[in-house]
């Protein structure tokens, strides 16, 4: 037995040996450059915070389909980032120095043409725009022309930018409110440290024409809300830290408030909760609400999910519980979902996993593990 | 002159640390951050509780370089102690934050609530080490005086952020 064994791969390095199996050499290649295709709702931007070197924080264009990486957009020192009404435009406020990490600053509004992610064009901001995280910091007008950067000195104000004319025209004063919350062609709602909501109403030039300050329409000291709100047919929806949610009408002159409706039972309120950088998603055909939930209590609202909890906006309705496996992925920072008919959620990880959800059955479809250094918000036009 | 009128705004806001109720603090001190953008700065309150007694990890009163040590209650960022400074020091050839928002934080080892300030140290960029983020009290963005999300190196001339420190400003009024 031995000897015959022995026998036959003698045979086989001979063959080998005499290059039969050795295939032909590789065509030289040609140094390409790749493009974009079609733009697909299943497109999603992961904002990575870059933690350890923050002044090379970016996007990063994933597609839920292909599984893969698309391409970046670098965003600088705690930008604000804004997708313009048509999708085709994304608006970076930001800050760089001259010599990397000191030297001049200069705040610039970037704009990239996303079917190329080449950058189309800058204005210079005044060196005071709002270094945090970058929701609801930077916003285009409804009718594009626009775009709203949040400044912050720590005086409030925010800049008023005409793309048409590439300057910085107005700069109006948010009297201690922040955020730009965008409405209508001409109207931005700023979050108040009293619970009001300020609206200004711009000119066509984008000067201020009038504000009001509404009521307090939530509790700042018993049950805050969450800065991060997801657009809805007409206006906006935020969570509070108790998992109350708050739907605000900004179609109107005035905002109007809808009555409040608790996404916790009385057994679960403060027992679980939201948590983590950005809670909330609204797939606003179904009226489908997702939130990201775990156990804890009082100072846990940046603590990660263990699950996400589906309801229909409808009915005020738990529909489903969708729990995660956070010891593979860390549990989950952030939550956004595709606004077409087949949607898919995505869920953003402490490990800057991205998962990929079928969002009517839960799903896993995909993990793609670790996208960047600290992936913690997703956006979408 | 800004280091003057900084060592001027650390001592009145100890003093008054010191002599008056948290919610006094606040009330007095909250509203003057808002809005003043150049003057050097008074720390600002937060108006959380501190979180009743919980049993104590070592960590929480022995290593200043771990989050749960006790100051560290509402931080968000690198602690400096493991970038070349300390729980309340800035690493060499950086610059303090002038302005900053102050929190409550429970020490276990003697039982007492303090007044923190939370500081951030800049000039340089991310030092990597120990990153730390707990939230005891702390309240969104539309609270800035409450808010550990923004740069509080935003005022300095050179605002790119290095790390944080948590300073013992005194005992809190009952």
């Amino acid at each position: 037995m031995w000897p015959r064994a022995t026998g036959a791969c003698l045979a086989l390095l001979t063959a080998l040996s005499v290059g039969a199996a050795v295939p032909p050499p590789l065509p030289a290649e040609h140094l390409g450059l790749a493009k974009l295709g079609a733009a697909s709702p299943h497109w999603v931007w992961v904002f990575d915070e870059s933690n350890n070197n923050e002044t090379d924080m970016r996007l990063y264009l994933y597609d839920g389909d292909a599984h893969r990486q698309l391409g970046q957009i670098d965003t600088g020192f705690w930008p604000g980032v804004a997708m313009s009404p048509d999708g085709r435009t994304t608006a970076v406020a930001t800050t760089y120095f001259s010599r990397g990490s000191h030297g001049t600053r200069t705040d610039v509004l970037e704009l990239t043409d996303n079917s190329t992610l080449s950058i189309t064009g800058e204005i210079v901001l005044p060196a005071r725009h709002a270094q945090t995280i970058p929701l609801h910091n930077a916003a285009f007008s409804g009718d594009g022309r626009l775009v709203y950067v949040t400044n912050l000195s720590p005086a409030t104000s925010y800049s008023v930018v005409d793309l048409s004319t590439k300057a910085v025209v107005a700069e109006i004063d948010t009297d201690g409110c922040v955020l730009v919350i965008p409405s209508g062609p001409r109207r931005v709602s700023s979050l108040c440290e009293n619970g009001r909501l300020l609206t200004v109403t711009l000119d066509q030039t984008g000067h201020e024409a009038s504000r009001k300050v509404s009521a307090p329409f939530f509790n700042v000291d018993k049950d805050p809300i969450f800065i991060q709100g997801e657009p809805t047919s007409n206006g906006i929806v935020f969570v509070s830290f108790l998992g109350d949610v708050y739907g605000v009408d900004l179609s109107g002159a005035e905002p109007a408030f809808a009555p409040v409706w608790p996404t916790m039972t009385a057994a679960e309120r403060g027992k679980w909760r939201p948590g983590g950088a950005q809670v909330v998603t609204l797939h606003r055909k179904s009226g489908r609400l997702y939130l990201q939930v775990h156990k804890g209590g009082d100072g846990t609202h940046k603590v990660t999910g263990d699950e996400v909890w589906v309801y229909d906006t409808a009915s005020h309705k738990r529909v489903a519980r969708w729990p995660i496996d956070v010891k593979k992925h860390g549990g989950v920072q952030a939550v956004k979902v595709s606004q077409d008919d087949k949607p898919l959620l995505f869920v953003l990880t402490e490990a800057s996993d991205l998962l990929v959800l079928d969002a009517m059955t839960g799903q896993s479809l995909y993990a793609e593990p670790k996208l960047g250094q600290s992936s913690w918000y997703l956006l979408n036009p | 002159m800004q280091q003057r009128l900084d060592h001027w705004a650390e001592r009145v806001s100890r003093g008054i640390a010191r002599r008056t109720s948290r919610r006094g603090f606040l009330s007095a001190f909250g509203r003057t951050l808002t809005g003043v953008a150049l003057l050097p700065l008074l720390p600002v309150m937060r108006g959380s509780q501190a979180l009743a007694a919980e049993p104590a990890s070592k960590a929480a009163t022995t290593d200043p370089n771990a989050c749960e040590y006790w100051k560290y209650c509402a931080i968000d960022g690198f602690l400096c102690g493991c970038c070349g400074g300390s729980s309340s020091s800035c690493p060499p050839g950086t610059q303090q934050s002038p302005i900053t928002w102050i929190g409550t934080c429970h020490n276990p080892a003697d039982g007492r609530d303090y007044i923190m300030s939370y500081n951030d140290c800049c000039g340089k960029t991310s030092c990597g080490s120990c990153f730390c983020n707990r939230n005891e009290g702390e309240r969104p963005m539309y609270r800035m005086s409450l808010n550990n999300d923004v740069n509080w190196c935003m005022a300095n001339d050179n605002p790119n952020y290095h790390c944080s420190v948590s300073v013992v400003l005194g005992v809190a009024g009952k």
